[in-house]
């Protein structure tokens, strides 16, 4: 239980059950145990068959100097000491950094802004919900062609409006800050309703007489906001913040499409690159190398956000 | 009741198990049988993919087979992005189809690497003769025959005609002795800019993505090389080499160009013309059905510029055979039933492609849409020499096409000098060679 958590309400709705959920499992019958284990069975193979195989020979390719085709040369960790020298690698690391920093903030911020908004009585409320979930449903590559119809230099709808207003046109396609920038915005529009929807889950759960407390106390609507909503929406902030981030690292369907990792490299990410060595120069352990410092990246924040996020377990 | 309870979801969790795994199975878009090496018999499969007028050529050219042989085929269709990733899978799980369709620039990678069929010992001798010589070069690694030139394409120059002649061009090239040399088409395009708006620009290359071997055509058009003759080295620090970066550089700079009509773009050129950005093109003859069914404004096509000679891309697919084929000698026969004339024919004609036989391509072909722009594209492709495709068809490709992606983007937008991008591309190919 996490420091600072309501002393009244904590102990009764937390530890107690879990204590009685940890007796009885111990106490539990070999044949429980079994029934668990079938249940659990087909997730696990699965598991084991998609995601730690893989894993497990990805980590062995990346030793590996392959095209894919024959027999693989041992090179042992030659492909890791290749990135250190590579730029272009480098060049992916940082912009893939850059745009974890500014999607995963804003997509949160923009998430909790529209639910708090869309939790209150509000007209049409179900369809701006919907509305802003719905580009959820639709696929990356979709989202991506949709955002290339938007940011074309030539022909596009937003620099025809930006023209149209008298101003100079934006280089969507042919600047390197530009490009990224509209990478950043498509993949906010994409993202806002997933960040709102969980959010708005989170709201759900917060009691109405927090706030009648909170009011009572002579609370501001943003105090109420600041100290009641944000905290007890922490577990929700903890799961998206760690979801945002393996999301914005494994970027790749909005870039491969909208830019293609350019123009000259300034759009390129981890994975785009990954791809550009393991499927089109062929070279797989590098690629897989790559793949393996991406999962290294990833683990490492997931890891920080974990021993130092204190509202990740707060509960009413 | 308890236990048999437990029984019953321990069985029911068994059972659900190979369901769940079946339905993550369904990784696989083949319609017909799968592992052609495992076919035998007198089946073969054949994975392709194909517009809708190319697939009717080759359906037409294996039922053709299949009478007169008397095997089957199992034609599998799959989207073209789709296509590598799932051949070179296959071949990665030893189980491959028997022929496949392969880009000629993406051939010399499985060539290369061992995994086609060696089909010397298959073709008769009248089959080799039957291709042009810069056909029958782009199929060829290490001195053997490693597929069939199914069809060609090269890029010629599509033009709007009113917005030519709004600009006071109203004469084009009509004959391939009268194309543009590099000093016209600037003249040309200095007249466009001129006369057109600042968001509109004379013309636009298709030069994005995989479309930048298209490049090499300027390259070729001033006489130069990008490997040495046995594809073993670099050959593009040459004269050649910097006059072709920096005249295509001057695209970009002079604002002949959409500055989005770069090698990394999601804008692919044609695009750009559709929407009446650009006047002029460079497309190849697969466009012309659409073209012709799209737009509204009036519009030909004439014959890409030359320098010291012609030079052009040699595009199109070439037919293989897998090297675990488990029917040599009926895939072989295979390639060589639809490069039969008529087969040929039929579906270039249809499908607005050029033929690589000699004798089609002698006797002239018709497209079945626009049949007047066939003569441009056949011109336009009589331009291409052996010693041209034969560089395309190395082995190192596709790490070649990577270096020529990143130099040519520097040049273009970062504004990389003539002479640093030559020789960083010289450096590049020369550390892609294996």
């Amino acid at each position: 239980m996490a420091p600072g958590a309501p002393a009244d309400v904590a102990p009764a709705s937390g530890e107690q059950p879990g204590r009685r959920r940890r007796g009885r499992a111990l106490g539990g019958s070999p044949g429980e145990a079994l029934a668990a284990y079938s249940f659990l069975a087909p997730n696990l193979v699965l598991l084991g068959l998609f995601v730690l195989l893989p894993l497990v020979w990805a980590l062995w390719l990346s030793t590996q100097q392959t095209d894919g085709f024959g027999a693989a040369t041992a090179v042992g960790l030659d492909n890791y000491a290749r990135l250190f020298s590579d730029g272009q690698f480098w060049r992916s690391v940082v912009n893939t950094t850059l745009f974890t920093a500014l999607v995963t903030p804003v997509a949160m911020g923009l998430g909790l802004g529209a639910a708090v908004l869309l939790n209150g009585a509000l007209p049409g409320r179900g369809v701006i919900r919907s509305a802003l979930i719905l580009p959820m449903a639709v696929s990356g590559v979709a989202t991506a062609l949709i955002g290339v119809l938007v940011f074309d230099e030539n022909s596009g709808v937003l620099d025809g409006i930006i023209r149209a207003l008298g101003l100079p046109s934006v280089p969507w396609q042919s600047g390197g800050a530009a490009a990224f920038a509209s990478v950043v915005l498509v993949t906010l529009w994409w993202r806002l309703g997933f960040n709102m929807l969980i959010y708005l889950a989170a709201l759900q759960g917060v009691g109405p007489h927090l706030y009648e407390a909170a009011t009572l106390d002579g609370a501001s609507a943003w105090q109420r906001f600041r100290y009641v909503t944000v905290p007890m929406v922490g577990p929700a902030t903890f799961f998206l913040l760690v979801m945002n981030v393996i999301y914005s690292f494994q970027v790749f369907d909005i870039v491969f499409v909208m830019t293609g990792g350019g123009p000259q490299d300034a759009t390129s990410v981890l994975v785009t690159y990954a791809y550009e060595n393991g499927f089109v120069t062929r070279d797989q352990g590098y690629a897989a190398a790559i793949g393996v410092v991406l999962l290294v990246l990833t683990l490492a924040f997931t890891a920080v956000q974990w021993r130092t996020n204190r509202t990740r377990d707060l509960t009413e | 009741m308890d236990l048999s309870r437990r029984q019953l979801l321990g069985a029911a969790g068994a059972l659900a198990l190979p369901a769940a795994l079946a339905g993550c199975g369904g990784f696989s878009t083949s319609g017909g049988s799968s592992g052609g090496a495992s076919g035998g018999g007198d089946a073969l499969t054949f994975t392709t993919w194909g517009t809708d007028a190319e697939l009717a050529g080759l359906r037409s050219a294996v039922s053709r087979f299949e009478e007169s042989s008397g095997a089957t085929v199992s034609l599998n269709v799959v989207p073209y992005e789709q296509m590598f990733s799932n051949i070179d899978a296959q071949i990665q799980a030893g189980n491959p189809p028997d022929v496949f369709r392969v880009p000629y620039y993406t051939f010399g990678s499985y060539a290369g690497a061992g995994q086609l069929l060696d089909l010397s010992s298959y073709l008769g001798s009248d089959v080799a003769d039957r291709f042009t010589d810069q056909a029958w070069a782009a199929v060829q690694n290490e001195g053997s025959p490693f597929g069939v030139p199914h069809h060609t394409d090269t890029s010629a120059i599509l033009f709007n005609r009113p917005m030519l002649e709004a600009a006071g061009i109203t004469d084009v090239p009509t004959r391939l002795e009268d194309a543009w040399s590099w000093d016209d088409l600037a003249q040309v395009a200095t007249t466009l800019r001129a006369a057109l708006p600042d968001d509109q620009y004379p013309f636009a290359y298709n030069w994005q993505g995989n479309g930048v071997t298209r490049w090499l055509s300027w390259l070729f058009q001033a006489d130069g090389r990008f490997l040495t003759e046995d594809l073993s080295g670099p050959a593009i620090d040459s004269d050649a080499g910097r006059a072709a970066v920096e005249f295509t550089q001057s695209f970009f700079s002079q604002g002949w160009v959409p500055p989005n009509d770069t090698i990394s773009s999601s804008t692919y050129a044609q695009d750009t013309w559709y929407s009446q950005t650009v006047p002029l093109v460079w497309s190849g003859a697969f466009s012309i059905p659409d073209a012709e069914a799209t737009l509204d404004f009036e519009w030909g096509a004439t014959f890409a510029p030359q320098r010291v000679r012609g030079g052009s891309d040699f595009g199109g697919n070439a037919l293989v055979a897998t090297a675990g084929t488990a029917n040599p000698e009926l895939a072989a026969a295979l390639l060589a039933s639809v490069t039969e004339e008529e087969s040929m024919r039929e579906f270039c004609t249809g499908a607005s492609l050029l033929p690589t036989r000699t004798d089609l391509v002698e006797q002239g072909i018709e497209f079945d849409v626009r049949p007047e722009l066939a003569p441009v594209f056949l011109g336009q492709a009589s331009t291409v020499r052996p010693q041209d495709s034969a560089q395309v068809a190395s082995p190192d490709m596709a790490a070649i096409i990577t270096v020529l992606q990143d130099q040519l983007e520097d040049a273009f937008v970062g504004g990389q000098d003539a002479a640093t991008t030559v020789r960083s591309l010289s450096d590049g190919i020369s550390d892609a060679v294996r």
